[in-house]
């Protein structure tokens, strides 16, 4: 069994270095993804794993391999600037910019395209990514991205928590908010481009919002937040690598391996949704004896920041039901 | 005289009525859409579709059933989770899990690429006649049920709580209002594509936000941005040979680009010139 899981599918090198690219991102997007989750950032991020598309397009016209990660970096910087810029017109939501940005940016992409010959190839690999014929520099390239954001995300953790409960009180203390937001939204993009080309933008998504928010079903502690995150992540892609393998080699059904890794994590994220109020029930009955840490809990968490305004400002929260209902 | 050579053939004409539909239902619904930001709730809906059109064209069914059934899976699971954590996260979930689910069962058929790809951005100019009168059906049926109900989907929209105070059925509205984005979803995105109908949903209704005031005139400005997207769109994409889906989406936005720069009241050319003479008031 042990030998099955862990030995048999990864015998053959090109499934070692997909198994190392997706732990590495599922690690990296754990992290990230706690911010994008508790921003609700889960729109910018689809939309910049859309609009690095042209420059994919681009820079893969103008120099080949090489030229699709500056490319595609290129097209996240800007997005991210033109973002901002229109949601500076009061009559054009944040929510409707994003629209948008993300379809107006595909759809070059896909004009672009559409003059060559390999056309819906090019499309699907963009859209899924090819994770199983990663190399060793795409390696280099996502560990190097790994360490420099969890470098800045360390530095700069106190302040970006802050900000995502209470931008006011950010504000009064001298923060430069807007500086955090463009930083944060710089991370979400540098690591949307480090897994573009290897896992394709659907999986970017996924990873990226999937993980937090089972990890925000299973806990209220924000130090828990991460580490959930990135078990998760972790665990997720692995397991997804392993059906993927299993099914296509053992059992004839072929099963992309890309779209596998999302399946596995929404199975953990569906099996979070039915653990998670047992979990929280047993907790509550602890902590009602112990009301001094009762509070420090209840501070901690964006229920309470959505309480004071947070929600009310339109941060891409729709106008339906928001938040934190299970937050005791 | 772009316009003329869209006429020539019976395939182009049928695609330029096929755009022109598409464009007025979409502009028409994406009032709503805009007004009460659901956005990235009908991006949700566009890719979650996917798995039933995968369904339905394995098992030899209708497509339209098939996307239908699944868009209301899709609004029944977002509505039932987003009382368990943020509606955000819940809608991306849902996406990126619906659309791998429908990319799952497609690895596992043959021939996998192009019916993707047509999928997410639409073949336009291969609309069947059958799709036509579907498209022009469902444009009827959702016009007339927001000319219907238009007042108090726009209550709704502005002020909730005032409207339940009123007696009104709120929650039933509500769905309602998903159940028409759903139709609309659902016609447009076997014939256009995801991308596409997202873009002509948002774009035009966000245009006409930037000229508008009222509801009404902004709704009859949606409709008419969204018909002038989809033929100019088809006629770019003629004259240059490009993917008509791309050129659609790309004149929507294009219109509303130039919107914000030259609208009246929010434009950055309006505003430009009005500052001075705001700056200079107090003082004199």
């Amino acid at each position: 069994m042990v030998n099955r899981l862990l030995v048999e599918p990864f015998a053959l090198p090109f499934m070692q270095r997909a198994l190392v690219e997706v732990l590495l991102l599922g690690a990296v997007a754990g992290v990230v993804g706690v911010f994008v989750v508790l921003r609700r950032l889960a729109f910018l991020s689809d939309a910049l794993t859309h609009t690095v598309f042209p420059g994919v397009v681009i820079g893969y016209l103008v120099s080949g391999e090489s030229g699709i990660v500056p490319g595609a970096l290129a097209f996240a910087v800007l997005s991210a600037a033109l973002f901002t810029a229109l949601t500076a017109n009061r009559r054009v939501n944040q929510d409707a910019a994003l629209a948008i940005l993300l379809t107006s940016f595909f759809a070059l992409g896909v004009v672009l395209v559409s003059r060559r010959r390999s056309y819906t190839a090019d499309l699907t690999a963009f859209l899924f990514g090819r994770v199983l014929t990663v190399d060793a520099t795409q390696l280099i390239q996502t560990a190097v991205v790994v360490v420099g954001v969890s470098v800045v995300l360390l530095a700069l953790r106190k302040e970006l928590v802050l900000r995502a409960f209470d931008p006011q009180a950010a504000r009064a203390m001298g923060y430069r908010v807007g500086l955090l937001d463009l930083t944060l939204n710089l991370v979400i993009a540098v690591v949307v481009v480090a897994a573009v080309k290897a896992v394709g933008t659907i999986l970017v998504i996924a990873l990226l919002v999937v993980p937090a928010a089972t990890a925000r079903l299973l806990s209220d502690r924000l130090v828990l937040l991460p580490a959930i995150a990135i078990t998760v992540g972790m665990l997720g892609g692995w397991l997804g690598l392993v059906a993927s393998y299993e099914a296509s080699i053992n059992h004839g059904v072929r099963l992309a391996s890309g779209a596998t890794v999302v399946l596995a994590l929404v199975v953990f994220y569906l099996l979070a949704l039915v653990v998670g109020p047992l979990g929280r029930f047993v907790r509550g009955h602890r902590l009602r004896g112990h009301r001094l840490r009762g509070h420090r809990l209840r501070g901690l968490l964006p229920a309470d920041a959505a309480a004071v305004g947070e929600s009310s400002d339109g941060l891409l929260a729709p106008a339906g039901p928001t938040t934190g209902a299970d937050i005791r | 005289m772009i316009f003329t050579s869209l006429l020539s053939d019976s395939y182009t004409r049928r695609a330029l009525l096929e755009a022109v539909l598409v464009g007025a239902l979409c502009g028409a619904v994406g009032v709503h859409v805009v007004l009460r930001r659901l956005s990235f709730f009908t991006m949700a809906m566009t890719h979650a579709t996917f798995p039933g059109v995968v369904l339905a064209a394995i098992m030899g069914l209708n497509l339209y059933l098939g996307s239908a059934v699944f868009g209301v899976l899709v609004v029944l699971a977002v509505a039932a989770l987003s009382a368990r954590g943020d509606n955000a996260s819940v809608t991306g979930v849902v996406l990126s899990g619906g659309f791998a689910l429908g990319v799952l069962l497609l690895s596992a058929q043959a021939g996998f690429t192009k019916d993707l790809t047509a999928y997410l951005v639409g073949s336009i100019l291969t609309v069947q006649p059958a799709a036509v009168v579907t498209t022009g059906v469902t444009a009827a049926v959702v016009l007339a049920l927001l000319a219907l109900l238009g007042k108090e989907l726009v209550f709704g929209a502005f002020d909730r709580d005032a409207m339940v105070a009123a007696g009104y059925p709120a929650g039933r509205l509500d769905l309602v209002l998903l159940l028409l984005i759903e139709m609309t979803i659902v016609t447009s995105v076997p014939a256009v594509g995801t991308i596409l109908s997202v873009a002509l949903i948002v774009a035009p209704a966000a245009t006409a936000r930037l000229w508008c005031r009222s509801v009404g005139a902004m709704t009859a400005v949606a409709i008419a941005v969204g018909i002038a997207s989809g033929a100019i769109g088809l006629a770019v994409s003629r004259q240059w040979s490009v993917a008509a889906g791309g050129a659609i989406v790309l004149t929507a936005a294009g219109i509303f680009a130039l919107s914000l720069v030259v609208a009246p009241a929010v434009g950055l050319l309006v505003r430009w010139f009005a500052r001075p003479k705001l700056t200079r008031q107090p003082t004199g």
